[in-house]
């Protein structure tokens, strides 16, 4: 018998997920306990950064009113990442939108959007301080009003996070994979020993393929607002503009990007979501750790920096 | 005789060119199903339409896609 694909498919962080691992034949208890370990290492992630759970980390830190909180090292951890990414996208990606966004009308998990009139946060400006106590776990909001969301990079973190848990459980695993709702980390061998590869969803024709990926290891994201629409007559998207405080104008219908970890590939892709094509460009060019597949409303995809794709599209003809 | 033995040489030389040609040149390998190919018309950055072919074989089994989150509208 040859080596296959152990899935383990699952619902979490208000999306489908899957762990998946490279297994031989007799790796089967294996394989189980690292899908398992992967699969609670999403829970806890969950616990930790949802801002749709009242009792989470991130939860208590939004309430307390800019009071020092004790969190759990994860949202430590994926604070500081986000720190980080919204000074390497130079404000694009800001975890601290989340007034803007409530104001939007996203305020409760989107199974439970109603439908009304968008607002903009009064007072509300982009970039708010987060001050962290690494050793102690302490994290307060220095700002009156501010609060954090960390959707547009947790769950790149929670994916990073799962794999390693994975490789914690069994550290000789050959390779694996967690896919949190298109968000995926990945690493090591697959069952035909080559490369991963990944489908991007063309987002302009369900069922359709827009690209292949093909990738030893790293993270992959995509970012859109081809399916998270709210508001009146799906008017409104998630997507907010840290400048304006306003779901964005300018940007893709989706963007991929590939990146060495799934946080960052998230982070980057939620920054090029609100960006027109030349200012994408310049953003990847700028940025030689990450690709990206650009997907306008209409036109021809752009492939920027140096995207991994598999198949290749020749132009036959140009009329 | 001699007309014998270069019938003999002949027919002998004419299977050897054979066996040489048969060794040297391969079938051609099998052209791949039409099907296989994609062909998309798309618009171009300035407007222009391109055809543009994507080449059979590329699209291969995958191990995972990446979309925006599928959620419920």
């Amino acid at each position: 018998m040859t080596a296959r694909l152990e899935r383990s498919t699952f619902r979490a962080v208000g999306t489908m997920c899957e762990a998946a691992v490279t297994a031989g034949p007799n790796d089967g208890r294996f394989a189980r306990l690292a899908l398992a370990s992967a699969r609670a290492e999403v829970a806890a992630c969950e616990a930790a950064l949802s801002r749709f759970d009242a009792a989470s980390d991130l939860s208590r830190l939004n309430a307390a009113g800019g009071e020092w909180t004790a969190v759990d090292r994860r949202l430590v951890e994926a604070l500081r990442l986000a720190l980080r990414a919204r000074e390497d996208t130079d404000g694009r990606f800001d975890p601290t939108v989340l007034p803007a966004l409530v104001a939007a009308g996203y305020d409760r998990s989107f199974e439970q959007l109603a439908e009304r009139p968008a607002r903009r946060a009064a007072g509300w400006r982009a970039g708010a301080a987060v001050e962290i106590e690494d050793e102690a776990g302490l994290v307060r909001l220095l700002e009156p009003g501010a609060a954090v969301d960390l959707g547009g990079i947790g769950k790149g973190y929670a994916a990073s996070q799962a794999l390693d848990a994975m490789h914690d459980a069994w550290p000789m695993l050959p390779g694996g994979l967690v896919d949190l709702g298109g968000d995926l980390a990945l690493r090591g061998d697959t069952p035909e020993h080559g490369p991963w590869r990944i489908r991007i969803a063309d987002p302009r024709r369900p069922g359709a393929t827009a690209g292949v990926l093909v990738l030893d290891s790293g993270g992959v994201a995509t970012s859109g607002r081809d399916v998270r629409r709210f508001g009146p007559g799906g008017s409104l998207h998630h997507l907010i503009d840290p400048e304006t405080g306003a779901p964005a104008e300018a940007g893709p219908l989706t963007v991929t990007v590939v990146a060495p970890d799934a946080a960052e590939a998230e982070a980057h892709a939620t920054a090029l979501g609100i960006s027109p094509p030349a200012d994408a460009a310049a953003h990847v060019a700028a940025h030689p750790r990450i690709s990206a597949l650009y997907i306008p409303h209409e036109g021809a995809a752009l492939p920027l920096g140096a995207l991994p794709l598999a198949q290749r599209r020749i132009v036959v003809r140009a009329a | 005789m001699q007309r014998v033995w270069a019938v003999v040489l002949s027919v002998w030389a004419m299977l050897a060119i054979v066996a040489v040609l048969a060794w040297t040149h391969h079938p051609p390998a099998p052209v791949s199903s039409p099907a296989a190919a994609q062909t998309l018309v798309v618009k171009g950055a300035n407007g222009k339409q391109q055809l543009v072919v994507v080449q059979p074989g590329a699209l291969g089994a995958t191990h995972g896609t990446t979309s925006t989150s599928g959620v419920v509208r």
